[in-house]
């Protein structure tokens, strides 16, 4: 969920940005010498970051009828790691707010927090932590991307509780984790559905590439 | 058109402007809307930018209407819940249903959002509507914004629009074959469309990287900054 522009006090938005420039900064860091040592990289990264960036403007079909779209934090953080995806999320949500008025300039501090950074470190803790566990990678990214998912609402709630602690932190953080967390669940399910689907037909095409990226469960290697 | 923005930032009476004017311009914009946090002048900024949106930069009244209308809508669904549901302090008004009150406080939050909101939705229109990406990008490059991350950013936004069209002939094939019709059904033509897009994606990158060794890359984009007219 996108937090929209001038929605946060003036010193969350100050906030939001020194925690997630510190982060995307690093990240920074770690594509610069992945590109040192492989330049072709490059273009792979700039189209991977495009991919996001269309993933999120697919519609999930979704049953309730309200309008849905993947982010794809699952597959991105898998694929590439935490630190890259979250470098790609920042200029992805730079685009999304200047070509679709999707979130806002000065939110972007918040928004690259909750989605670039919070969803897909979630989403790679659990795919690698299942994986090690010698559990198949489909069933691996089925929870990636569906805990991914959530957790980058219940980080949306605890960033607009902490921007509306009223009447105090904790009631609010309940209200704001009711209304986004518990209805983003179902979801949270087709995300994870959508993405096993992909990660099907990615491994029956492209087994070697998955391999390369180190994307594959041990004993599927 | 999906993307009626970029087309819009590229044809209007001031896109050809000092870009950063523009971005400054709508930066310390938002930064004093939400540092005031004053009611009037967030109306203020919302008439003056609306103005210059409308007026100078001629942008048709239909787009800048579809480009507030979105976050409108959010923006109204979560101002009347900040309204009902949060907030302590004296009772000013109660609804009767499950003892939901409007206090004071949410009242204060709930208004006082809103237009902060509003403030600050048509200074983002301004540079979204009048400034073209590669043109902001230029700008964050001289302003010594890592280059590799405006690189990548700037391939990213040709990759984009190259993508638009290719999914845009993948759903008119898979809707004229019965695709789309169930939830499960749409599940699966998702899923196609996303991880057929995602190895054309990988092949493009491959592409691109010979396209772009082959005219000399060496890790810059030089952009063509046209002389001021005189």
């Amino acid at each position: 969920m996108h937090i929209m522009e001038g929605y946060l006090p003036l010193t969350w938005c100050i906030i939001w940005f020194v925690i997630s420039f510190i982060i995307v900064a690093f990240g920074i860091y770690q594509i610069k010498k992945i590109v040192d040592e492989t330049p072709e990289s490059k273009a792979l990264l700039a189209v991977s970051g495009a991919f996001m960036f269309i993933l999120s403007s697919l519609k999930l079909p979704s049953v309730t009828g309200s309008c849905s779209h993947p982010c794809g934090n699952g597959l991105g953080a898998a694929l590439f790691g935490p630190a890259v995806t979250a470098v790609l999320a920042t200029i992805v949500l730079l685009f999304q707010a200047l070509l679709l008025a999707h979130g806002g300039l000065t939110t972007l501090g918040a928004n690259i927090f909750s989605m670039g950074i919070v969803g897909p470190f979630v989403a790679w803790i659990v795919y690698k932590g299942l994986t090690k566990a010698n559990i198949s990678s489909t069933i691996a990214i089925f929870f990636a991307a569906f805990l991914g998912d959530l957790l980058t609402y219940v980080a949306t709630s605890f960033q607009l509780a902490f921007a509306f602690p009223a009447p105090t932190f904790g009631s609010a953080l309940t209200k704001f984790l009711v209304i986004f967390a518990v209805t983003q669940v179902p979801l949270a399910i087709g995300e994870g559905i959508l993405t096993v689907i992909i990660w099907d037909r990615l491994k029956a095409y492209k087994p070697k590439l998955l391999d390369k990226l180190g994307a594959l469960a041990p004993n599927e290697a | 058109m999906k993307f009626d923005m970029d087309y819009i930032a590229h044809n209007n009476e001031l896109s050809e402007t000092n870009p950063y004017f523009k971005l400054f311009l709508t930066i310390i914009l938002l930064i004093v809307t939400l540092a005031l946090d004053n009611l009037y002048f967030d109306i203020f900024i919302f008439i003056v930018m609306s103005i210059v949106i409308l007026a100078i930069a001629k942008i048709n009244y239909r787009s800048y209407l579809k480009f507030l209308t979105i976050p409108m809508a959010f923006l109204v669904i979560t101002c009347i819940f900040l309204i009902f549901f949060f907030g302590k302090g004296d009772v000013i008004y109660e609804t009767g249903i499950f003892g939901i009150v409007v206090t004071t406080d949410s009242w204060h939050y709930g208004i006082y959002t809103f237009f902060r909101v509003m403030g600050c939705l048509p200074s983002l229109g301004f540079l979204a509507l009048t400034t073209p990406i590669a043109k902001i990008f230029h700008c964050l490059d001289t302003m010594k914004v890592p280059k590799i991350l405006i690189e990548i950013g700037l391939l990213m936004y040709n990759t984009i629009f190259i993508f638009l069209n290719e999914i845009d002939t993948m759903q008119k094939a898979q809707k004229t074959r019965m695709g789309y019709n169930s939830y499960m059904n749409s599940m699966k033509c998702l899923a196609d469309l996303i991880s057929n897009i995602f190895l054309r994606s990988l092949d493009k990158s491959e592409t691109l990287q010979n396209s772009l060794d082959s005219r000399g890359y060496a890790g810059e984009l030089p952009v063509y900054v046209p002389p001021k007219e005189e």
